[in-house]
């Protein structure tokens, strides 16, 4: 018989907190983490904007001799998943840790260590690179660095399928814990994509957002007529899923229970998003979950803030809820915390499970220009307070087709 | 300043040790030093000598074991600063 799933720890560093209570405090009040970015290459970039971790400073949360093996992507999954570890009392005994293990999403993994190599190899022309390089940047270094660190010896997978990377990573932690093959999972994602190249890359796609002539904090627009596109950020999630009778035995808090996980693939175009994928995606999350559309009280969007994307998205969503689409509140954070691919998933299902636990839904930021063919209740600019939420959803849509939607609801004992 | 001076400054320096721990027995393992950072170092001792190390691995267990393989590359190669 399938086992229930529940959530004990939540850790988070973003450019909206370094912590779950100051990432959603930010999101209610409609803080944006978008910036004009400060960084050397600058002056190469036609597009300057993006969501970094603010003030982030390495040293306060690692020694020398830990940094010099783990580059930024592991330094986020690791601070995030320590804050998890901690917020859920996890301990693992000896006896349990085969049957404990960790899934995280990344999209380009080390891809800053990648590209100090390649300066040093065709800029610099210095015929070696740093001998740690292979360790900096393998993609699932993150989840390797957390299965180490906290000795889990079960299930040790990361999920690269872009945007839905880590959306994906918990859904597929919650399969292991609920089909039996493992007890405890630490699952998230993790990415730090403001790098240099990776910049330019985004730019040649001409999918970011141009910046906001009055105000760059204010440039990634989901849903409004005026969007221009996505706005680069960087971070990470990390959750405790556990099985729900091990975390009663031991007394856990427990946040929300994830009662439905589905993917799906478009199987049509390598960027175009895709209303018939993204509608089967959400139709079999919320079969897993043996509800119906009328059930669920918020969806976190997708809702990248691309022309297409986000009318692809209005009318999945339609199509799947139907009459009840209009009633549903429906928002977008990305407004606020930017696109943070690989771990984008982790971090607005995070955002979804905290609104459950606060009976709060945060905001579609920038949202002052319906846009005719996005006529949905974005939760446009300011968050609501007192109101009475069950069960969220998560949509997360990724190029290369792959979509998956978690949905989550208030654990009823 | 002598190659352990210089190896000594640079371990306290890399890896924020404190520089009377850095004796010329202590043991790398023991300041916390694993085979990877012991990598990552050799690399910059690369740098700091001007010169290169063998292919062939050599066994490094104690900082003066480093001072000592240093020293031998710098009067093979000739090439030191």
């Amino acid at each position: 018989m399938a086992r229930r799933v529940v959530i004990t720890g939540l850790g988070i560093i973003s450019p909206v907190g370094k912590n779950p209570t100051e990432f959603f405090d930010n999101l209610m009040a409609g803080r944006s983490g978008v910036k004009r970015l400060q960084t050397d290459f600058i002056d190469k970039l036609s597009i300057r904007i993006g969501a970094p971790v603010p003030d982030y400073n390495p040293a306060d949360y690692f020694s020398r001799i830990q940094l010099s093996g783990i580059e930024r992507f592991n330094q986020f999954a690791l601070i995030a998943a320590k804050q998890a570890v901690a917020d859920a009392q996890l301990e693992i005994a000896e006896h349990e840790r085969t049957r404990a293990g960790v899934t995280m999403g990344t999209g380009m993994g080390g891809a800053g260590s990648m590209e100090d190599g390649y300066i040093e190899i065709f800029q610099r022309e210095i015929p070696r690179v740093k001998p740690l390089t292979v360790l900096l940047t393998m993609n699932n270094a993150a989840a390797s660095h957390i299965s180490i660190n906290y000795g889990l010896r079960g299930p040790n997978v990361t999920y690269s399928t872009a945007c839905s990377s880590s959306a994906i990573a918990i859904g597929e932690a919650y399969r292991q814990i609920r089909d039996g093959y493992a007890d405890v999972m630490l699952a998230g994602g993790s990415e730090a994509l403001l790098t240099h190249g990776a910049m330019k890359a985004w730019e040649a796609l001409r999918t970011l957002a141009l910046e906001d002539e009055q105000d760059a904090s204010a440039s990634c627009k989901p849903f409004s007529k005026d969007r221009t596109g996505l706005v680069l950020g960087e971070g990470a999630a990390v959750l405790v899923l556990e099985d729900a009778e091990r975390a009663i035995k031991r007394g856990a808090r427990i946040h929300a229970e994830i009662v439905g996980y589905d993917s799906s693939s478009d199987a049509s175009h390598i960027t175009k998003p895709d209303a018939a994928g993204q509608t089967r995606a959400i139709t079999s999350a919320l079969c897993s979950a043996n509800l119906q559309p009328q059930d669920i009280d918020y969806i976190n969007a997708h809702g990248t803030a691309t022309m297409v994307g986000d009318v692809q998205e209005t009318l999945a969503i339609k199509q799947v809820f139907g009459e009840h689409a209009s009633r549903i509140p429906v928002s977008s954070t990305k407004s606020m915390h930017g696109h943070l691919m690989g771990a984008t998933g982790a971090v607005e299902f995070m955002a979804a499970l905290l609104a459950l636990q606060h009976n709060a839904i945060p905001p579609t930021i920038n949202l002052y220009q319906p846009d005719p063919e996005c006529d949905l209740d974005y939760v446009p600019n300011a968050g609501r307070r007192n109101v009475e939420l069950d069960t969220v959803m998560s949509n997360s849509f990724a190029f290369g087709g792959s979509n998956a939607v978690l949905i989550a609801r208030r654990f009823s004992g | 300043m002598s190659t352990l001076q210089t190896i000594q400054r640079m371990m306290a320096e890399q890896f924020e040790l404190e520089e009377d721990k850095l004796t010329p027995d202590a043991e790398l393992e023991a300041l916390g030093l694993d085979s990877l950072s012991v990598i990552e170092f050799m690399f910059n001792i690369e740098d700091e000598f001007n010169i290169k190390l063998p292919d062939e691995r050599v066994e490094l267990k104690t900082i003066q074991d480093i001072a000592s393989v240093v020293d031998r590359l710098i009067a093979e190669q000739g090439a030191a600063k």
